[in-house]
């Protein structure tokens, strides 16, 4: 036979109406509502205090007790864990600065390496000129013959003497 | 919205002499910090003890809680009282051993070492406490002992609920907090975990039933 109680506790909201009003967590209008039923509904009432002495019941439960050392362990593990946390914060700034340090040295070497490009590049700028000249300065003897610009301009535009010019390139 | 969380700092500051006490501890403070340590010892073994059943682990996980309120004093802001920041901390420290717990469980299941369950199930409980069997009265220890057995039966977050309302007197929404649960979730949790609770502790309910262990079996008997 089915427990009339439980079949009353299978609804949802009887379930939490009754349990929130045990709880103390129902609006008044509400407790107003559950204390009429109760008054009238025999069977509700009755499943209320079912479940109050349910809760009751778990008065019975011990308390725990921390034994006398707890606390000075406890406070001891917290102070050496703390310590271990101080030893940690020194070990990474330590690494934070040996990496700064690091960082620094790799810095300056960069900076060393960069001014020195700079300056080799600098000073041997007028021997790439030379270099990049070089054609004309082997033909120099040529070009003073022609004496206008203008005039070898067209002869090349011409291609009168391609052949010749290609039979020269090497 | 920084003057409502100043006026809240403010509020749980002026309220709640545990919250002055971590400030205190926020600032190095040690005295401060055994002082919270005496405070909250008993009451976080209470509930963690119910919540992972031994009382050994218990220990350990109120250690690791007060180790945790200790390295986060430095970011500590009054948001809520202090028990419901303290036991939202041991919620997740527990739920955490207790995953782990489980794990290793599993593994020694699947090693074929476990040995017998010691918490009963919600259908051995029916079992035993059948209206069929002989019963008779309880003494104090032995309620304790089917009372807990009655808890075990509870799944971990009714069983949490369940010890934060009836033994830190907590409201729904301060278990809601705890929990990192909605009220609505709370509301309903608990009334699942007492109903619950009634069905199984049911033929104690008018005191005078026990478990009578013969045969390594526990049965019933009336005085």
């Amino acid at each position: 036979m089915p427990d009339p109680q439980q079949t009353l506790l299978d609804d949802e909201k009887v379930r939490e109406e009754l349990v929130a009003y045990l709880d103390g967590e129902l609006p008044p209008e509400e407790n107003l509502r559950i204390e009429r039923r109760l008054a009238e509904d025999g069977l509700y009432r009755q499943t209320l205090q079912e479940l109050e002495r349910a809760w009751d019941l778990l008065d019975a439960l011990p308390r725990t007790q921390p034994d006398e050392n707890f606390t000075r362990t406890t406070v001891e593990m917290v102070v050496t864990s703390a310590a271990e946390d101080v030893e940690n914060l020194k070990f990474q700034a330590l690494r934070r600065r040996r990496l700064a340090m690091m960082a620094a040295a790799a810095a300056i070497v960069a900076a060393a390496l960069v001014g020195f490009s700079a300056v080799y590049w600098e000073t041997t700028a007028p021997n790439r000129q030379l270099v990049r000249d070089l054609p004309v300065i082997e033909n120099m003897e040529y070009y003073r013959h022609a004496e206008d610009l203008e005039f070898l301009r067209r002869l090349n535009q011409e291609a009168l003497f391609e052949e010749d010019v290609n039979h020269a390139s090497p | 919205m920084a003057v409502s969380d100043t006026s809240t700092k403010l509020h749980y500051e002026s309220l709640d002499p545990d919250v002055r006490l971590m400030l205190q501890v926020r600032d190095d403070n040690a005295a401060a910090f055994e002082e919270l340590v005496l405070r909250y010892q008993g009451r976080l073994l209470t509930v963690l003890e119910h919540i992972v059943g031994r009382r050994a682990s218990a220990e350990d996980l109120a250690q690791e809680v007060f180790l945790r309120v200790y390295r986060a004093r430095k970011s500590y802001t009054p948001g809520a009282k202090f028990s419901t920041w303290l036991f939202t901390i041991a919620n997740n420290v527990a739920r955490n051993a207790l995953r782990t717990m489980s794990r290793r469980k599993e593994v020694n299941l699947e090693r074929g070492e476990n040995g017998p369950t010691p918490n009963a199930t919600m259908e051995n409980l029916a079992l035993e406490s059948s209206g069929l069997m002989p019963t008779r009265r309880l003494d104090k220890a032995e309620m304790a002992e089917v009372v807990r057995q009655a808890m075990d039966s509870l799944n971990e977050r009714q069983r949490t609920a369940t010890v934060l309302s009836k033994f830190e007197g907590m409201s729904y929404e301060e278990i809601a907090a705890t929990m990192d649960l909605s009220v609505q979730a709370v509301k309903s949790l608990l009334s699942r975990a007492r109903c619950n609770l009634r069905q199984t502790l049911e033929p104690y309910l008018n005191e005078g039933a026990r478990p009578n262990r013969s045969n390594g079996e526990r049965t019933f008997e009336e005085e």
